[in-house]
């Protein structure tokens, strides 16, 4: 057969798969959010777009405030953890570099709730931290470690990290370690030859780790009611709390077609960023 | 999309309440309840004795649990509190239950013989009873009052949680200020509403991980439930640190829950089976122990007693049933009302 066809044909398992499981329970929750509640709580649909208007509440204001913002201090600590890290593995890792790599994914195969669980007991009040802490006769009843905004923002950090070093590592790999050569050749110093050669060279690895720690972080809820206090409700909290303990289902839903949308900018916006950049190496 | 109008997600299941049904082996029982809520000893026993499996799955909230029921998930046994128990009987979720056929079932307290949520009882059995009060570390705080007013001591402040689930924080609220524990008056949730953001300060968090919590030394004051101390002390070093506050000064939710059959239940012949063998007198004991809450079953009234005798607080009698403060089934714009107001107090 022709190319095209069997391209078209390879396409075909990921394309089924992409509607039946993601297409079409996306449909369903736009239009769960357009319903309305029965009186035994069940969702029924309907044409309500006033819970949308509901969204725009000024109670929910600082809530997706704060939502954005552990999100983008996740992606700046993540980028300033997970840059250096990346880079040694990709410029110095030699033979050990899949193993380097091997051992930085290893940690994420264990469940995210788990992990975060563990970081309960490590930070508790009396917990393993705080043990030695009090055997050394720093604290009398324990530090409050958990229970914080920076608790929360270390457990998203700790939850993502690897969504930003191995797209970071894909692209300083891929670069070609000739242009560094070539920097000092001309001169640069080490900062220098990182700010004009391996920065911009390795730019869509950090736009695309940025994406992929921003967008599941601002809509994350295990991390700020394992590690959060009163104070830390997120986003994605509320959605849970409408669909399950108020039984709100078209509210929760209108919830998430809004901060998905509001997501969907910033991925138009990575695309567009990286359909040019390919465009520009292609040339 | 017009003939979907009319749709509802998870519709509930249609089936006939009054099948008549029998205690005898009729296949594995799928068994659907809070996580550590039975004593896992008997459920293993109860295998053996039946030669059955019990294929076990777990809900961590009333709505969690309807959701799975309504979207026609087929459990043999569940264990719905009171209020969930009226709810379904209302929707025909519930099978009768052939009482007569018990053989432990006389061993069950006469209050529940026709009490408010089930008429006749003819849905549910009693499992556990519950009562909601303060849970604190005696060891490092002397001045808790027994009235809700603990939840804002000032000596435990970063360390005091209380329990995430909007039924329960507004109770304390209500009973702390006076008025009916149940109230739909908007007036009187506001002030609710403006005590419990005013204790946000002094609050380590919402929270229903209570044994974690208490265990782990993060929590000074804990608004918990009976069994919940029990736990925390079998896991302790010093397990008369961490005592117990019934709130009789002010009142208290009490509580009981109960195992029920969905209609749509495909082996309910083993799932009443598994019903007489809980009731047995000495399951019931030993339940009670590892549980630490109390069931409404004269078999475990000894074991109960002993567990209590160095704490009388976590006690739940008839008494407090009769006239104590139960959780009613609210119609859906109050029900509304309540969880907004919640909703406020979290994001506010």
């Amino acid at each position: 057969m022709s190319e095209n066809r069997f391209a078209h044909l390879m396409l075909l398992p990921a394309g089924v798969w992409l509607l039946l499981l993601f297409a079409v329970p996306l449909g369903i929750v736009l239009a769960v959010s357009l319903g309305t509640t029965d009186p035994v709580y069940q969702a029924v649909y309907g044409w309500h777009p006033e819970n949308f208007a509901d969204v725009f509440d000024p109670l929910f204001g600082p809530i997706l405030l704060r939502s954005l913002l552990y999100a983008l201090a996740t992606v700046v600590l993540c980028l300033l953890i997970g840059y250096p890290v990346a880079y040694y593995i990709a410029r110095f890792g030699g033979r050990w570099k899949t193993l380097l790599i091997a051992i930085v994914v290893l940690p994420f195969l264990v469940n995210y709730l788990i992990r975060t669980y563990a970081w309960v007991a490590i930070l508790s009040d009396e917990g393993l931290v705080n043990g030695v802490l009090e055997d050394v006769g720093l604290t009398e009843h324990g530090i409050r470690f958990v229970n914080t905004p920076w608790a929360v923002i270390g457990g998203l950090v700790y939850g993502y990290l690897a969504f930003m070093i191995l797209p970071l590592y894909a692209a300083l790999d891929r670069m070609d370690p000739a242009l560094i050569e070539a920097g000092k050749d001309l001169y640069g110093n080490r900062w220098q030859t990182f700010r004009h050669v391996t920065w911009p060279a390795a730019f869509q690895g950090v736009a695309a780790g940025c994406v992929l720690v921003f967008l599941p972080a601002v809509g994350d809820f295990v991390s700020a009611q394992l590690l959060g206090g009163p104070d830390t409700y997120m986003i994605g909290n509320l959605i849970q709390q409408e669909f399950l303990e108020a039984q709100n289902w078209p509210f929760g839903a209108a919830l998430t077609m809004v901060m998905m949308g509001f997501l969907l900018i910033w991925m138009l916006v990575y695309l567009r960023s990286a359909a040019r950049a390919s465009r520009e190496t292609a040339l | 999309m017009g003939g979907l109008a009319a749709c509802g997600i998870g519709r509930g299941v249609q089936g006939d309440t009054n099948r008549r049904i029998e205690p005898k082996v009729d296949g594995d029982l799928y068994y659907f309840n809070y996580s550590q809520y039975i004593n896992p000893q008997l459920i293993k026993e109860f295998q053996k004795k039946y030669d059955v499996r019990v294929i076990e799955s777990y809900f961590d909230s009333m709505e969690g649990m309807m959701a799975k029921l309504r979207a026609g998930n087929s459990y043999d046994v569940v264990f719905p509190t009171a209020e969930y128990v009226q709810r379904l009987v209302q929707q025909e979720q519930l099978l009768r239950i052939p009482r007569d056929k018990l053989e432990n079932i006389d061993n069950i307290y006469g209050y529940f013989d026709d009490p408010w949520y089930d008429p006749d009882s003819a849905h549910s059995v009693p499992y556990s009873l519950y009562i909601t009060g303060i849970g604190y570390r005696a060891d490092i705080l002397d001045n808790m009052t027994g009235s809700w007013n603990d939840l804002a001591n000032e000596e435990a402040a970063g360390r005091i949680y209380v329990l995430d689930d909007y039924q329960e924080a507004l109770a304390a609220g209500n009973l702390r200020n006076g008025f009916d524990m149940n109230t739909v008056v908007e007036d009187e949730l506001e002030q609710t509403k403006e005590w419990l953001t005013s204790l946000k300060p002094l609050l380590r968090g919402f929270s229903v991980d209570t044994i974690t919590n208490m265990s782990s030394g993060n929590a000074w004051i804990q608004h918990l439930w009976n069994g919940d101390i029990v736990n925390i002390r079998y896991r302790v070093d010093d397990p008369d640190a961490y005592q117990f506050k019934k709130i009789t000064q002010d009142g208290f939710p009490v509580g009981s829950d109960a195992f029920a059959i969905p209609v749509n239940a495909q082996h309910p012949g083993t799932a009443l089976l598994f019903i007489d063998f809980m009731l047995d007198p000495r399951n019931a004991a030993r339940n009670v122990e590892w549980n630490g809450y109390p069931m409404p079953n004269f078999g475990q009234d000894e074991a109960f007693a002993e567990l209590a005798k160095g704490d009388p607080n976590i006690v739940v009698t008839v008494e407090d049933l009769e006239t104590g403060d139960q959780f009613a089934n609210l119609p859906q714009e109050d029900r509304e009302l309540w969880t907004n107001t919640f909703l406020e107090v979290k994001a506010g």
